[in-house]
């Protein structure tokens, strides 16, 4: 038998790591709407980080951001953010956005 | 260099089990105890308490979470045992595969016993079987000494750099497991000195606190079948390394079995019985009874199951007349029992030559020497010429 497959892992065992090789699943294209923040609610309490079910929010030291390669589009943290700070937005309003 | 003789003391199944996890000097253990594997884990908990063993005794409230235990353990570069038994090795099925994938070198003990859907607390090879495409290395062994011999090479083959692959060592519950027999302890330092070649091979990867490394993260597309094959590689590796282990070991302990096979009188043999487990010392004596007869009978007792050894079974069995297998569990929806017909596909390497299946001892019903001498003779009637049963239960046949 030819294996003409190169190698993804370097190691025996399927390892990955953030510096090298990170095998990952490309959950942000199963999105069909986007959590969108209006920062003039938010307080930085971090509920919304708390419950993301992927923990992809990114901390922007006075509010959270969801990161679009991974958010699904679940809107969990809309539904919990106590001060309705998260509109959920369909994607197709951003289609023109390449 | 060899060995010295070690100390002998009448000892069950299980506390030689554990004696052997023991003086391989596991870092982490986590064992459900479980009808009849319960005194493994509190002979563990024992050797801790009493400052014998020093290793982390992680005390969970099931299988599922002892294996997941001892696999996050192993991931980050431990040395680990666990055992199980039955309803606590199927409680486990999503961490054995998951175990597997990692490539983590778990070595676990499992004392055979029936499965759930007829409860039975009694010894059987359901088990094992169930698990049996969980991508685990599965041994099966015959008496006490092999348990403790085969604990010892386990560890050089889970952690060897090119198998990494976790182990698993049956033994029959009940007729092993509290069978109180002599066994040879090896000592402390020579098993070191046995384990001491892991320590020059290259180190496998483990989880370091602070970077972002992680093992078994989604194998998309190309990255799954390459593990895959990777993991499929590495078990038809496992077979010679399992040889190569035994004949270190027999070098070095004076005991060996075999590798993945052990053939008894098979070389002019014209007819063979293939049995596993402690079945195999009770099929040794009707061998020895039936050529007495005349009857050019030989054993051949299956030690690796998975890997399934091939190679050494086309070799044993190449210009046989018949061959009688003795199953103790049933392969639902194939109607041979689950090593005959595995056996049944190397026919073509083998012959076209009858292959008679038998299922027996199921339920702590025993193998006896009548039932094994029922097979000789009708596989000697097979072999020449005669009609045969294609399967036979002996017990429903016998009572």
């Amino acid at each position: 038998m030819v294996v003409k497959h190169k190698a993804i892992f370097k190691t025996e065992s399927p390892w990955s790591n953030g510096k090298g090789v990170l095998l990952k699943l490309d959950t942000g294209s199963w999105r069909t709407e986007r959590p969108v923040l209006d920062v003039s609610k938010c307080n930085y309490c971090g509920l919304c980080a708390l419950y993301c079910p992927p923990q992809c929010m990114f901390d922007r030291g006075d509010h959270f951001e969801a990161n679009l390669a991974f958010c699904k589009g679940c809107g969990i943290c809309a539904k919990e953010c106590p001060r309705g700070a998260y509109k959920m937005v369909p994607e197709g309003e951003f289609a023109n956005e390449g | 260099m060899k060995a010295k003789q070690g100390q002998r003391r009448v000892l069950t199944g299980n506390i030689v089990a554990a004696n052997a996890a023991r003086l391989c000097r596991p870092e982490v253990i986590a064992a459900y105890p479980i009808t009849p594997q319960s005194e493994v884990a509190e002979q563990l908990s024992a050797f801790v308490a009493d400052g014998m063993l020093d290793s982390e005794i992680v005390e969970v409230e099931g299988e599922n979470s002892a294996m997941n235990v001892v696999c996050a353990a192993s991931v980050a570069g431990a040395r680990v045992f666990t055992a199980t038994s039955s309803y606590g090795l199927v409680f486990m099925y999503d961490t054995l595969l998951q175990t597997a994938g990692f490539r983590a070198p778990v070595v676990m003990v499992n004392v055979n016993r029936e499965t759930p859907g007829i409860h039975a607390v009694s010894s059987g090879q359901q088990d094992m079987i169930a698990t049996r495409d969980s991508g685990w290395a599965q041994i099966i062994v015959e008496n006490n000494q092999e348990i403790m011999d085969q604990i010892i090479m386990s560890y050089r083959l889970a952690e060897d750099f090119d198998i990494q692959l976790p182990v698993m060592v049956n033994y029959d519950g009940y007729y092993l497991s509290y069978l109180a027999e002599a066994v040879e302890l090896p000592e402390q330092s020579d098993v070191d000195a046995f384990l001491e070649p892991l320590k020059k091979q290259p180190g496998r990867p483990r989880v370091i606190p602070g970077e972002s490394t992680g093992c078994g993260t989604h194998g998309m597309e190309m990255g799954y079948v390459e593990a895959r094959y990777k993991h499929w590689l590495a078990l038809e590796r496992v077979k010679n390394k399992v040889d190569e282990i035994d004949k270190a070991f027999g070098e070095y302990f004076g005991r060996s079995y075999g590798g993945q096979i052990e053939e008894y009188r098979t070389a002019d043999a014209d007819i063979i019985v293939l049995a596993s487990g402690s079945a195999a010392g009770t099929a040794r004596t009707v061998i020895d009874a039936k050529r007495e007869q005349g009857i050019k009978a030989g054993l051949v007792k299956l030690r690796l199951f998975r890997p399934f050894p091939e190679e050494r079974l086309i070799q044993a069995l190449k210009g046989k007349k018949a061959v009688g297998v003795i199953d103790r569990s049933v392969c639902f929806g194939w109607k041979y029992g689950p090593m005959c017909t595995e056996l049944k596909a190397l026919a073509p390497s083998i012959g076209s030559i009858p292959i008679l299946s038998y299922i027996d001892g199921l339920a702590n019903l025993d193998i006896t020497i009548p039932h094994i001498s029922r097979v000789v003779d009708e596989v000697q009637a097979a072999a020449s010429g005669k009609s045969f049963q294609d399967v036979t239960w002996i017990p429903m046949e016998e009572l």
